[in-house]
């Protein structure tokens, strides 16, 4: 129990600390935007983000809750890889499997 | 087009080398000479290599030349240069598989099960070789080693991920080289590269230290200018090995003794539906090589593309789970496209996972059931021949895909059940381009015997590099 207690305190500092770097990477990576920003870039900054869908929340949510590292910059990369493996899956979530059909973890020829 | 010096002395091919070491015509110390002097010449323009193991080769061949002056038995691959992905361990190297974070690792301490069995047949290990990182890859690409080239053409892609393998062997630097091979990586380099490629059923050759990227699906094989060569490796390199816990516990088969045998009374198809090809030069190749083998028969493999889907989902969260702690500790140093696949597979739901292994039991049994008919199948190696190298698309029929996740689209639903294939490198103008002999489990003797029957008909050939 205590080891777990441990663990889990050890965890939540990493996420503050990571919290706490990620917004100001986030900071700074905005300022740098401010200072270089392009007439385009300024129009397209004007109008309004595009709304969050259910990947995005997952690529975010999962991160954070599998410990793993997130840099924002790195968001559209991931959800684009994100949904094409979901893509893949639906494809073979749609076939039909008996109850009783056997996964075959490692391939035996 | 490539601009190579030729002063250096030509390839000729492994079993031409053995032969001419066991007569006593060239000393192995020679032969790594030629060897050498290629790689200084020509591997700065295919960037091929990562390390050469200059003082290792030349000690090696030392040994195999006063073998041959004492009169003691030299093996089938005498004095045969070879290389390997740098995935595969070498003592006193550290094993990078394509990565900026393995370079920090201590070296290995053994060679891997493959080098060790092809040096027990007097082959000489010359170096390592450039590979895209961490074996995810399919165009040869490398964000820290920079791109492996194809050898016919130095602005295109060598194909991945065991680009060095395929450059090397194309460009006629070894004779032989070991790649890695998942959903295709042995199989479109040699596609694009126009060489001669086997990726072995699944669990007949050890992949005893070797870093993995699936354990499920990954496999090691020999790539090579002709197939006698490629049997000749594969026939050293037969063989149980404890120390890897997938590898099959079967006799060895030798392969070479079976290459005269020609294709008489075996039946041939060609596979439709999903590959059914789709360009040119693809649909060329394929009707060569059935028209040389007189395939008059079609078969559809079923499901093909569910099953890509699902060695797709396998792949990016088996992968995941491999590199779940250095994403934690070094996201930062890996190639960022590798990163972003591999954070995203972390995060694909388990359930899904569990979904795509049952419908691979399934897809296994049905396919197995087609070799009652047929006792090998003809389909494309990739859907076109070497993009440039940066080129984000391809066109496939009537949809402009994204290079890097599909140059395999053809290789995945066969690798994803374990066949064996050798891919057969036909020569067109300007590049050449592969075709998949896909035989069933344990066969490969098969699919090594049409490759040399298409090779003696002048259907397959591996293209000399550009002068």
């Amino acid at each position: 129990m205590k080891r777990t207690v441990k663990r889990t305190a050890k965890g939540a500092a990493r996420r503050t600390a990571r919290r706490t770097a990620r917004v100001k990477r986030k900071s700074a990576a905005n300022l740098t935007r401010l200072r270089t920003k392009s007439g385009a870039a300024k129009k397209a900054a004007a109008k309004k983000p595009a709304p969050r869908d259910a990947i995005d929340v997952l690529v975010e949510a999962g991160a954070q809750a599998l410990d793993l590292p997130f840099d924002p910059a790195w968001h559209a990369g991931i959800k684009f890889n994100l949904q094409l493996i979901l893509r893949h899956a639906a494809l073979v979530d749609e076939f039909p499997m008996p109850d009783d059909a056997e996964p075959a973890p490692v391939y035996h020829a | 087009m490539l601009d190579m010096p030729t002063s250096d002395p030509p390839l000729v091919t492994a079993a031409d080398i053995a032969a001419a070491v066991v007569s006593g015509r060239a000393s192995a110390a020679t032969i790594i000479d030629g060897a050498l002097a290629r790689i200084r010449g020509r591997d700065p323009l295919l960037n091929s290599f990562t390390a050469v193991t200059e003082e290792r080769a030349r000690k090696r061949a030392q040994a195999v030349d006063a073998a041959r002056a004492r009169g003691a038995p030299l093996g089938p691959l005498a004095g045969v240069p070879f290389a390997v992905k740098n995935l595969f361990d070498v003592a006193g190297l550290p094993t990078l598989a394509g990565s900026k974070i393995n370079r920090g690792n201590p070296p290995a301490d053994r060679d891997a099960a493959l080098i060790e069995r092809l040096e027990g047949a007097g082959a000489i290990l010359i170096g390592a070789l450039n590979m895209g990182e961490y074996a995810y890859d399919f165009t040869g690409e490398n964000v820290h080693d920079g791109p492996s080239r194809n050898p016919h053409d130095i602005n295109r892609m060598s194909g991945g991920s065991s680009g060095g393998s395929g450059s090397a062997v194309g460009g006629a630097l070894v004779p032989i080289a070991l790649g890695s091979d998942t959903n295709g990586s042995i199989r479109v380099p040699s596609s694009l590269c126009g060489i001669f490629g086997l990726k072995p059923t699944y669990g007949r050759l050890s992949r005893a230290r070797t870093f993995p990227f699936v354990a499920s699906l990954d496999h090691l094989g020999p790539l090579a200018r002709t197939a006698r060569d490629l049997a000749l490796a594969y026939d050293a390199m037969q063989g149980f090995d404890a120390d890897d816990p997938v590898c099959a516990d079967r006799p060895v088969e030798p392969v070479v003794p079976l290459l005269e045998q020609g294709a008489d009374g075996l039946r041939i198809a060609v596979v439709g539906g999903y590959f059914k090809c789709k360009s040119g030069e693809v649909c060329y190749a394929i009707d060569r090589i059935a028209s040389a083998l007189g395939a008059n028969r079609d078969i559809e493999l079923p499901q093909a593309e569910r099953a890509r889907s699902a060695a797709f989902i396998i792949t990016a969260t088996e992968g995941a789970s491999l590199h779940l702690d250095r994403l934690r500790k070094r996201a930062e140093d890996y190639d960022p496209a590798v990163r972003d696949r591999l954070l995203a597979g972390a995060l694909a739901p388990a359930s899904l996972v569990v979904k795509a292994q049952k419908f691979r039991r399934w897809y296994r049994d049905e396919v197995l059931k087609l070799f009652n008919e047929v006792d090998a199948i003809l389909a494309p190696a990739t859907p076109c021949t070497a993009p440039l190298l940066g080129q984000q698309t391809f066109t496939h029929g009537d949809a402009e895909l994204p290079v890097r996740a599909n140059l395999g689209l053809y290789t995945q639903p066969i690798s994803f059940i374990g066949l064996p294939v050798v891919v057969v490198p036909v020569p067109a103008a300007p590049l050449p381009i592969g075709v998949q002999i896909i035989t069933a489990p344990w066969r490969e003797d098969i699919a090594l015997r049409l490759a040399h029957v298409l090779e003696l008909k002048g259907a397959a050939a591996a293209m000399p590099p550009p002068a």
